[in-house]
């Protein structure tokens, strides 16, 4: 729902970007979230291709690396990816678990400018 | 070319609530962002906490929660200062939302503000308000899935409040888990089993409350 406020704050990254480091075009966007942040990347490829329009990044491509939920598992003592989150262990069946990753929030890594 | 960037794309939200956290720390008031789903309590626990507090605190209300302007007069009803933001169909509150109500405040003069997000479990744990402490309440009714389904929000909350505890014998709430898979999300949460109804646990959450406005208070003398 909040993707056209997500991606007004991307090409405000981006145009910052390009004044500092004097680049016309933008090919690609390079992205990352969690898979259990709220992003959609449908959502934001739409919303990208509205907004970006008369922008440097006009026509640029969203590259999206989504980072997986991990959970670590107190008894087993380690690190375990996970398709969906609960607070049970797929190995021991243990519910000492902690959630380590897959909450991240949207980040922007990287850009391919001309 | 290549140009690394690494950055939050919410970079200008977090330093708009960093500014706002550094006005509230001068004028030393302690800030509570409230999230929940529509209908879990969070107008009915800002009335009780409210009631509890008023005598001791100096409290204001911002209210972000869509259902035109009724909550904001449930609060205004208590003779406590309140801004009802226009979030304009809007999934969550900004920094730069809040920033806009804060001169209808005397800032000086307040201890304790309550921010009442709007009513939605996705996305408001995303956006900073330059808030002390983040509250989530799941209400029993809704079932204790929220935590395993939405765990962004749990993670990122100091507090769960679990509300409606006078409807457990009518609903099938799994308590157990509620509490586990929120632990799990965020070891260090603190929760509260209460009814909004009932009064039941409010006074342990009035507690927990007071001391962190106290030890706020030191920190920021
Ligand atoms: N049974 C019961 N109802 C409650 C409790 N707390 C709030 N409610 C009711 O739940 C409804 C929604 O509450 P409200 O505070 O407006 O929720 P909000 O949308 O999160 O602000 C209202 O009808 C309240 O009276 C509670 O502890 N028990
Ligand atoms: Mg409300
Ligand atoms: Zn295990
Ligand atoms: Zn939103």
């Amino acid at each position: 729902m909040h993707e056209l406020s997500l991606i007004q704050s991307l090409l405000d990254i981006i145009e910052d970007y390009a004044q500092k480091r004097h680049f016309k075009k933008v090919n690609t966007v390079k992205l990352s979230f969690g898979k259990l942040s709220s992003i959609e990347p449908k959502c934001l490829e739409f919303a990208f291709e509205a907004q970006s329009k008369e922008t440097k990044a006009q026509g640029a491509t969203l590259e999206f690396d989504i980072l997986p939920i991990v959970i670590y598992c107190i008894s087993c003592e380690k690190e375990m990816k996970v398709d969906a989150y609960t607070a049970t262990c797929p190995q021991c069946k243990g519910e000492d678990v902690i959630m380590v990753g897959g909450a991240q929030e949207l980040k922007i890594i990287e850009l391919d400018v001309d | 070319m290549k140009v690394s960037v690494v950055k939050n794309v919410l970079d200008a939200n977090d330093r708009i609530a960093m500014e706002n956290r550094a006005l509230f720390d001068k004028n030393k008031i302690y800030v509570i962002n409230l999230m929940s789903s529509p209908g879990a309590g969070k107008t009915t626990l800002v009335e009780r906490t409210i009631e509890a507090l008023k005598d001791k605190y100096a409290i204001a209300v911002i209210e972000g929660d869509i259902q035109d302007t009724c909550d904001a007069d449930r609060v205004a009803k208590l003779g406590i200062p309140v801004v009802q933001i226009n979030t304009g169909g809007a999934c969550h509150i900004d920094g730069n939302m809040v920033r806009e109500a804060l001169p209808a405040f005397n800032l000086e003069k307040l201890d304790l503000l309550l921010v009442e997000n709007v009513g939605n479990l996705v996305c408001p744990a995303e956006f900073k308000i330059g808030e002390n402490t983040k509250a989530m309440i799941l209400s029993t009714p809704e079932g204790a899935d929220k935590p395993a389904k939405y765990p962004r929000m749990f993670q990122e909350s100091t507090v769960m409040i679990i509300n409606k505890a006078d409807l457990l014998p009518y609903v099938d709430f799994d308590m157990e888990r509620a509490r586990r898979d929120a632990r799990a999300t965020n070891r260090g949460i603190n929760i509260f089993e209460v009814s909004c109804k009932t009064s039941s646990g409010l006074s342990d959450w009035f507690r927990w409350l007071e001391d962190q406005i106290e030890s706020f208070k030191k920190l920021n003398p």
